[in-house]
């Protein structure tokens, strides 16, 4: 089916930021929850001893997109795009079992990167961009020009059948 | 009561990206192969409408409900790591066709590819912890 248009899905995300804040001055972040499970998991390395509290939240967090994810898929037909882009071109199917290699090696760099660049989409690129923060303009930046290598050179070589 | 607050605004933040399909692998191929303005439109008026909630929150000077300053505090700069992170971020992103909330997302719709993603995520956040120390920040 089409998508919930950007002008409506867009301003509601942005919405989260304001909101996080005037609840509990926290920052929106995604992918802090793993630092978190990292400091149950490694409690010893130094980058895991931290104040895990302030983050317990994104774990919160990420459970309700969790709940809201098996929820709508279980029930209707949400988020599934239409079977043909604009062209009229078929849509390439990733989420099949074959690939599932892919998906662990590239999540890798997900987790590793967005420790490494100290945010994700969510942090960096909605978050950050929003108070006009040096380090989340360059972030996202890098950002892109690592997904266009990815989706230009990478995919072409890894996704076949 | 905290918890039920970060689970609801997570439930409507998945809500969202689910509805838009902004989550979807084929959304964000079709967003580096500059095919669909979609992903654009979205994450621009994502930044316009937060940047205004800064703006007003620091404008007004407002307090969160607790009663402390609830304007937000910018991240330092740390060359190496916003490019080379971000680097390896970007190539995860644009390999997998999700960031970090999605990978909770497509766990929903195929759980065999949720599963590995999130454990790949988990993976890849342990392995910085344990090799921060010998990396340029």
């Amino acid at each position: 089916m089409e998508p919930l248009a950007w002008y409506i899905a867009g301003p509601l995300i942005g919405l989260t930021v304001p909101l996080l804040l005037l609840i509990r001055e926290k920052q929106l972040g995604v992918s802090s929850s793993f630092r978190v499970a990292g400091s149950f998991l490694l409690p010893k390395v130094d980058y895991f001893k931290y104040n895990r509290e302030k983050d317990y939240w994104q774990v919160f967090f990420v459970m309700g997109i969790l709940i809201a994810s098996v929820a709508i898929f279980n029930t209707t037909d949400f988020g599934i795009p239409p079977s043909t882009n604009v062209e009229g071109e078929a849509y390439f199917q990733a989420y099949d079992n074959a690939f599932l290699p892919i998906f662990f090696v590239g999540s890798i760099f997900i987790g590793f990167g967005a420790r490494y660049a100290n945010g994700c989409t969510a942090g960096h690129c909605i978050m950050g961009n929003s108070q006009f923060a040096l380090s989340s303009l360059i972030t996202t930046v890098f950002f892109f020009v690592g997904g266009l290598i990815a989706t230009h050179f990478i995919v072409p070589l890894i996704f076949t059948t | 009561m905290k918890a039920a607050i970060y689970l609801l605004l997570g439930i409507g933040f998945g809500t969202v990206l689910i509805a838009s399909q902004a989550f979807h692998w084929n959304r964000i191929n079709e967003m580096f192969h500059f095919e669909s303005f979609h992903m654009y439109g979205l994450l621009g008026s994502a930044i316009a409408t937060g940047a205004l909630g800064v703006w007003v929150i620091k404008k007004f000077q407002l307090k969160s409900i607790r009663g402390n300053d609830a304007a937000p505090i910018k991240k330092p700069v740390q060359p190496t790591g916003n490019v080379v992170g971000g680097l390896f971020f970007g190539l995860g992103w644009g390999v997998t066709g999700a960031c970090t909330a999605p990978l909770f997302i497509v766990a929903g719709l195929h759980w065999q590819i949720g599963l590995v993603s999130i454990a790949g995520a988990l993976i890849g956040t342990l392995i910085f912890g344990v090799i921060k120390n010998k990396l340029p920040k």
